[in-house]
């Protein structure tokens, strides 16, 4: 499964760079996620229950960050297994440019393998379900980070 | 009744044997809802099985904990490869001389592989159980293309046969080597190549799909612990193979164990296999001492229940300038998937494959088809036809086609210049067989008469110029193919499965009233043998068909019978039906002789009794000689009026048909119209032109499926991509086009009656007439060979890389 896309947050770099780094925030915006334990500045364990057409089920994942490059980008990769609904692995490339001083706009390239259950479901459930969940976790990240510039 | 009131009409109509268009008996109940499936039968304290299954194609099972699962509120047990050792089950044979694992044992090969089985109170708790199973996996290389299977660093998928040079069917060539089976002259065969004026060679795929019957596979197993009997229903193609299996691997006695297959709903070739879920419902109950059934959900009977198909075939064929065959040489690279289960008579590994040469008189042949495993589920059964017939008919069928366009010849010129003629019967064929009876040129001229043939081509040919002209975008087809089936294994000489004969049989008991009944050792799982058996009956004895019961599926009241798949009931238990009733007839004859007081010789038969020759007044009806033969038979002779037969056939039939398609393809969306499909069969005597009809339709529906969408994909990770009825192409009555058929007659010499079976032969012809008609249509464009199935995307691609797009 391959996705990329683009979006406009309205916070700076900065901010948006230390959000993608906080395990509170991400836990908040990621859909459906239960519990995500920072390990170390690179390493996170995840739990995070999806619905994926007629299959629901709770993934457990290993998350890594690498091609460490702050503000401007980085490598997110993991795995996660979903038991007999399957399991995803893959990563994403996220980087960051400034869209003038208050907004950033994020980039990301999702390259992802899906199997069990989940990835018979077909190609057209799959992709479908990936950008509503990418749709609702930028969504989220940008109501976070807005209030977070008032606060600022 | 007095008979002498009715005419011969009248007497012969009364009957509905053979030839009459009978209404379906069975449907009285099926179109109520009252029919009686697995499913519906229901025991107290019956339990519920349910299984985990493998997310992975490959991996090495490092643990499996079953503690939290047996927690689950309403699970009471949980079985696994290692409950299974403890009673040797284990692993079980199948019936292709291989051995499958029930579950998994300390590998899966293939993605939905059975790992545990769940026993609960309901399918719900089994569900959460199910879930609850915790299963450590070790992700393993994965091997989904059969043409990388023996490569050196393909990855061992085996383990437990790794280092076995030798296999069921002889050598093995490498460690995901199943079987080499080889036909015909090879020297022969080099030699008309090397000196052929024309040569054709294309590799030629049968794409995998499955059977798909509505009704899913399942049993429901109750073992009596203080009779020590078991009890399964099960949706079986053929229960008493199923019972004697079940006694072979689980050391039951045979007669502890009923295997009963009620109303089934369709099996296409689903339903022989001996599957993991029967295993598991077996051992359930007797380890909880209460009925538990198993049924399959769509996604577990779509990629994990025996699939059908995918054969790789490279095939070439030699000819003269003229366009005379001059020789064929195959070779199959079959993909049988993690385990060989492939439900063939257990001598042929790739079934009847060897009819290759179709209904073509070639002189010399040659066939190799090498077997091979791969990550994908096992199976390899006869869906809606005779054992491999379908592939082995689309490899010719195809070639035929290329050969023709090579040779710039009509395609039905090269075939009616092909075709092995009237006076060649019986034929043996290069590659072994003896075709019993066919009249190949009839058959194919009133096809070609019927479309008005020679009127399409030419609209074709202006078709062509408009399209070339940019004046249209659609573009059209014609498909021609002439097919030969060979049905009803088996003789005991050449066919059998795990060292069973493969004869059938039927037993027909008279009551004193003049009814009776028939039971037969096949099963009908929608072909309306309730309906037939008992119209051959009532032309053999004339009885009337709507006094006949029929009786099938129940392996403690039936005669040992092999079953129905691979269109064997007519050819094999219809011929049963016939001895049976021809024996019933003769005892009647001797009390009809001596009450009318006159040598059995001075008796002739008269439509529903015995007259003498020449008196026509002194008669004895069948109704009348029933009564008798109970309560006052003559004299030494015992009462009653019952016989049994066991039919061992002397030979295969051999039906055949002419089948023309006619479609429009638009270029730039791929969309198909079947505008026309014409289906001519000849399979011998027709016993009910109305289910033989009902039959063509049903298998025509399933061949257009097959070869305009349906099929079972996997991805490059092993995952199955067609795991619903959202992805695998089932058509409904909007997509299906109109069907016209017709027939000629060609008897069967060596069959009581002279009928063929034909329950496939749509099958086993539709798939290559529509693709033919998609290749014809894409001819002109520069296409020689486009894979099936032809689907809306796929059409579009081939006019994209032909540059029509």
């Amino acid at each position: 499964m391959d996705m990329n896309g683009q979006e406009r947050i309205e916070a700076p770099v900065a901010i948006v760079w230390a959000a993608l780094n906080d395990p509170e925030v991400l836990k908040r915006c990621i859909p459906g996620c239960e519990t995500l334990e920072k390990r170390s500045d690179t390493e996170m364990a995840a739990t995070v229950t999806l619905r994926v057409g007629p299959v629901k089920a709770s993934f457990n994942g290993e998350v890594q960050l690498i091609n460490l490059n702050p503000p401007h980008s980085y490598t997110i990769q993991g795995e996660g297994k979903g038991g007999i609904a399957g399991f995803a692995k893959g990563g994403a490339d996220v980087s960051l440019t400034e869209d003038g001083p208050q907004a950033t706009l994020l980039a990301y390239t999702v390259k992802a393998e899906v199997g069990g259950k989940i990835a018979q479901l077909g190609a057209r459930l799959i992709d479908s379900t990936s950008r509503k969940l990418a749709g609702q976790f930028f969504a989220n990240f940008g109501k976070e980070l807005a209030g977070q510039e008032i606060k600022a | 009744m007095n008979d002498m009131t009715l005419t011969r009409e009248q007497r012969e109509a009364r009957l509905e044997g053979m030839g009459c268009k009978r209404k379906r008996v069975e449907d009285i109940r099926f179109t109520q809802g009252k029919g009686q499936y697995v499913d519906d039968v229901k025991l107290p304290g019956m339990l519920h099985g349910d299984f985990v299954r493998s997310p992975y194609p490959h991996a090495r099972i490092k643990s499996i904990s079953t503690e939290k699962a047996l927690k689950v509120p309403g699970v009471l047990a949980v079985l696994t490869a290692e409950t299974l050792k403890t009673v040797n089950l284990a692993w079980m044979p199948t019936l292709a001389g291989d051995v499958q694992m029930v579950l998994a044992d300390g590998k899966v090969l293939f993605q939905n592989q059975e790992v545990a089985f769940v026993v609960a109170t309901d399918r719900y708790a089994a569900d959460d159980g199910i879930n609850a199973v915790e299963v450590e996996y070790e992700q393993l290389a994965v091997l989904v293309d059969p043409f990388k299977a023996m490569d050196a660093d393909a990855p061992v998928l085996r383990e437990d046969i790794k280092d076995k040079t030798d296999g069921a069917h002889g050598p093995r060539k490498h460690y995901n080597h199943i079987f080499e089976w080889t036909v015909g002259d090879k020297d022969l065969t080099d030699a008309a190549f090397r000196k052929a004026e024309v040569t054709i060679k294309e590799m030629i795929s049968y794409h995998r799909t499955h059977p798909s019957p509505l009704e899913t596979c399942q049993c429901l197993c109750a073992f009596d612990k203080v009779k020590g009997e078991l009890t399964i229903y099960g949706t079986f193609q053929a229960p008493h193979v199923i019972r004697t299996v079940v006694s072979l691997i689980a050391k039951l006695p045979e007669q502890k164990i009923h295997v009963i297959a009620p109303d089934i709903g369709g099996g296409f070739g689903n339903k022989v296999g001996a599957y993991p879920g029967y295993i598991c419902a077996a051992v359930a109950s007797i380890v909880t001492g209460k009925p538990v059934k198993w049924v399959e959900d769509r996604i577990e009977n779509l990629t994990a229940t025996s699939f059908a198909r995918d054969y790789h075939m490279t095939t070439e064929i030699a000819a003269t300038k003229e366009g005379k065959v001059t020789g064929l040489r195959v070779h199959v690279l079959a993909d049988h998937g993690a385990f060989d289960a492939c439900a063939d008579p257990s001598k042929w590994p790739a079934g009847f494959f060897n009819i290759v040469t179709g209904s073509y008189d070639f002189p010399v042949a040659h066939l190799a088809v090498d077997g091979v495993y791969t990550n994908k589920a096992p199976g390899g059964v006869a869906y809606r036809c005779s054992f491999r017939v379908t592939e082995a008919a689309y490899c010719i069928e195809r070639a035929m086609d290329i050969l023709a366009r090579k040779l710039g010849m009509d395609p039905a010129e090269l075939r009616l210049k092909n075709f092995v003629r009237p006076e060649q019967f019986p034929y043996h064929s290069a590659l072994g067989w003896e075709y019993d009876s066919g009249d190949y040129h009839t058959a194919m001229k009133k096809a070609l008469e019927s479309v008005k043939y020679a009127e399409l081509r030419k609209e074709q040919a202006a078709k062509r110029e408009a399209f070339r002209r940019g004046e249209t975008r659609e573009i059209m087809g014609i498909g021609i193919s002439f097919f030969t089936e060979i049905v009803g294994a088996g003789p005991s000489k050449n066919c059998d499965i795990l060292g069973i004969a493969m004869f059938d049989s039927c037993e027909i008991r008279l009551h004193p009233t003049g009814s009776g009944i028939a039971r037969v050792g096949t099963k009908s799982q929608g072909q309306g043998h309730e309906t037939t058996w008992a119209q051959i009956i009532a032309s053999e004895i004339g009885i009337p068909a709507d006094d006949i019961m029929v009786e099938e599926g129940n392996t403690d009241t039936a005669p040992y019978g092999l079953g129905t798949y691979g269109s064997r009931s007519t050819p094999v238990a219809g011929a049963a039906i016939a001895m049976a009733a021809r024996k019933i007839k003769a005892k009647a004859q001797m009390i009809a002789a001596y009450k009318l007081e006159v040598h059995e010789d001075d008796l002739e038969w008269d439509i529903d009794g015995f007259r003498v020759k020449g008196l026509p007044e002194k008669f004895l009806g069948m109704k009348d000689i029933c009564w008798i033969a109970y309560n006052a038979p003559p004299p030494g002779l015992e009462p009653g009026l019952e016989a049994v037969s066991y039919y061992d056939p002397p030979n295969m039939t051999y039906p055949f048909g002419a089948y023309i398609c006619v479609m429009d393809i638009d270029v730039d969306t791929g969309v198909y119209k079947v505008r026309r499909f014409y289906a001519l069969d000849d399979c011998g005597t027709r016993i009910n032109p109305m289910i033989i009809e009902g039959q063509v339709h049903g298998g025509l529906t399933e061949a257009f499926a097959i070869a305009m969408g349906q099929e079972i994909r996997y991805d490059e990770a092993g995952n199955v991509m067609t795991g619903s009825f959202m992805d695998f192409f089932l058509p409904t009555a909007v997509e299906t086009p109109h069907w016209e058929t017709d027939f000629t007659v060609t008897p069967s010499p060596h069959h009581p009656i002279g009928a063929k079976g034909v329950g496939e032969s749509p099958n086993v012809g539709g798939v290559p007439c529509f693709s033919n008609a998609v290749n014809d249509a894409y001819s002109f464009l520069g296409a020689t060979h486009i894979q099936m199935p032809h689907d809306f995307w796929r059409n579009w691609k081939a006019a994209k890389e032909l540059g029509a797009v």
